[in-house]
């Protein structure tokens, strides 16, 4: 037993009393600078030695299961678009959406089936593994050698069904060495059958890391969600919803969340877990590689990929965000959620409760973030001060330092 | 769609398909979750609580991938429920409180599924 102490002085009992951040002394416990990071040069910064050399989670290969499926895929920061695309053999590749006679974009946009890729500019004409298979009144052109103009190809590769890209040409390490141990521990989760998906998305008037940072600690939790989540997240025995685990890798986090498990659920929330999946139905069954800590007490684990990704494992269900720096102060945002396909009407029901209790719940979130936003940028405050719950905060952005400042 | 029908046995919810809460998509639900007063949402929320089992009950007797259209409506009506729950359950006003512009959190579909 450890003590905590809350908002009035009033010190009481927890079982969560342990500091992470002492497992990682090269974080230190000072004040973290943010101001001095939400700069136009800072941010073109990490376009140059994140964005543009590390690997991005694009979506699931499921989005694109049959021959000629694809997806066109914005990176702002970079000033690319990239085209993925289900080849004849199966295999999913990434190109650079831009056409190689006078560069226009090739497909503007959306998703949809196509066995070749026409430009709307003169019609050249691609094919689904990217060659250049068609040019209009190709005589008038001099030497030029249809098999040397093909898309220009982005290392795509697939971890567990999610598709990422690499902007780097060459990039430096696989899309497995990147994940490393994060990758190794989740890779018998059972993400294969979860398909159906419940998505959101939009524009967040934030920094990038201000998004990455409101989703990785349960700090907010009881002032943020006081009436969407009163007590799902926390009890007497945890009532800041401290973490009840915290691994950092290299790059990559996870955080486990506390589950109180004599939490009362709404009346229409105890009908929609007769039916199918909630937030925080424990570790009955608990899936490979999530609830590590092995807790009785579990609702999920954030786990963050570097930069941008974030795939949030619970028992039944899990969900995804992707946060896109569009300038220091704009970011795009998805959020997914998957579930097992439903068989019955009654499983469609939960999933819909579970998809507006979540997104309500977002919507709280993502309130604050535009709120620090302003805050930072009025100057006033510096740095963060942060609790040992926010660790993740502070390896994230320490995380990003490295690579501004080229220490990896 | 536009009939107004529920199966037989849920005849006394027909009021609620008469005031448009039988809703095909999340943005129609979320708009009519918005727009109603906390009486019309309590009302609502009050009447079809009590039938979800034997709602389910019925539809679960049904194909999901192709259910009947009064049937498709009743679903639809426990859709436009879970949002009225929110409201009555748990934010004691219609939107959510403190919370981010729901038009600026745009429902999609990259699997091409799921209104
Ligand atoms: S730019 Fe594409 S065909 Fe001319
Ligand atoms: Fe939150």
């Amino acid at each position: 037993m450890d003590v905590a102490v809350d908002g009035n002085g009033k010190r009481m009992e927890t079982d969560y009393g342990k500091r992470w951040t002492q497992d990682y002394p090269e974080l230190g416990t000072d004040p973290v600078p943010v101001a001095s990071r939400l700069t136009q040069e800072y941010f073109d910064r990490e376009r140059d030695t994140i964005f543009s050399k590390s690997w991005l989670n694009v979506g699931r290969e499921e989005q694109i299961a049959e021959t000629g499926d694809f997806f066109v895929q914005d990176i702002a920061v970079c000033k690319a678009s990239v085209l993925l695309v289900r080849g004849k053999d199966g295999e999913i590749r990434g190109f650079h959406n831009v056409c190689t006679h006078r560069a226009s974009k090739l497909v503007w946009g959306g998703s949809g089936c196509k066995r070749t890729f026409t430009c709307k500019f003169h019609g050249w004409t691609f094919d689904e593994s990217g060659q250049l298979v068609g040019v209009p009144d190709e005589d008038g052109f001099y030497c030029l050698d249809k098999s040397e103009n093909g898309l220009v190809r982005v290392a795509t590769e697939v971890w567990n069904g999610f598709i990422f890209v690499n902007l780097d040409p060459n990039p430096k390490e696989s899309l497995q060495e990147y994940l490393g141990e994060w990758g190794e521990r989740l890779a018998d989760y059972p993400f294969q059958g979860r398909t159906t998906c419940y998505a959101y998305q939009g524009e967040i008037n934030a920094n990038w890391k201000l998004c990455v940072s409101a989703f990785n600690e349960g700090y907010h939790v009881p002032f943020v969600h006081p009436m969407s989540a009163p007590e799902t997240f926390r009890s007497k025995k945890n009532l800041f919803c401290r973490p009840i685990w915290v691994k950092l890798y290299p790059r990559h986090q996870t955080y486990s969340f506390y589950a109180n498990p004599d939490s009362k659920m709404t009346a229409l929330e105890a009908l929609s877990a007769k039916y199918g999946p909630i937030v925080s139905s424990g570790p009955l069954g608990c899936p490979p590689g999530a609830n590590p800590a092995g807790d009785p007490d579990w609702a999920l684990d954030a786990n963050v990929v570097f930069p941008n990704f974030f795939v949030d494992v619970a028992n039944d269900w899990y969900f995804t965000y992707n946060f896109w720096p569009i300038a220091p102060d704009r970011t795009f945002y998805q959020v997914k959620s998957y579930f097992v396909p439903p068989k019955t009407a009654s499983e469609r029901f939960a999933h819909e409760y579970g998809r507006v209790l979540l997104r309500d719940v977002l919507l709280e979130d993502v309130e604050t973030i535009e709120h620090t936003q302003l805050g930072l940028a009025s100057g006033v405050r510096s740095h963060y001060i942060l609790q040992d719950s926010e660790i993740l905060i502070r390896h994230h952005l320490k995380t990003v330092e490295n690579h501004v400042e080229n220490r990896v | 769609m536009t009939g107004q029908k529920l199966p037989k046995s849920f005849s006394e919810l027909a009021p609620f398909v008469a005031q448009g809460w039988a809703l095909a998509t999340e943005r129609e639900r979320v708009a009519k979750r918005c727009s109603s007063t906390m009486e019309e949402l309590t009302e609502f929320y009050d009447a079809v609580l009590p039938k979800v089992d034997e709602i389910m009950t019925y539809l679960d007797a049904l194909p999901l991938n192709d259910l009947p259209e009064d049937a498709q409506r009743l679903l639809d009506l426990t859709f436009s429920l879970a949002e009225a729950s929110m409201s009555v359950e748990r934010y004691q006003q219609p939107g959510v409180v403190d919370g981010f512009d729901p038009e600026r959190f745009l429902p999609f579909s990259p699997f091409g599924q799921v209104p």
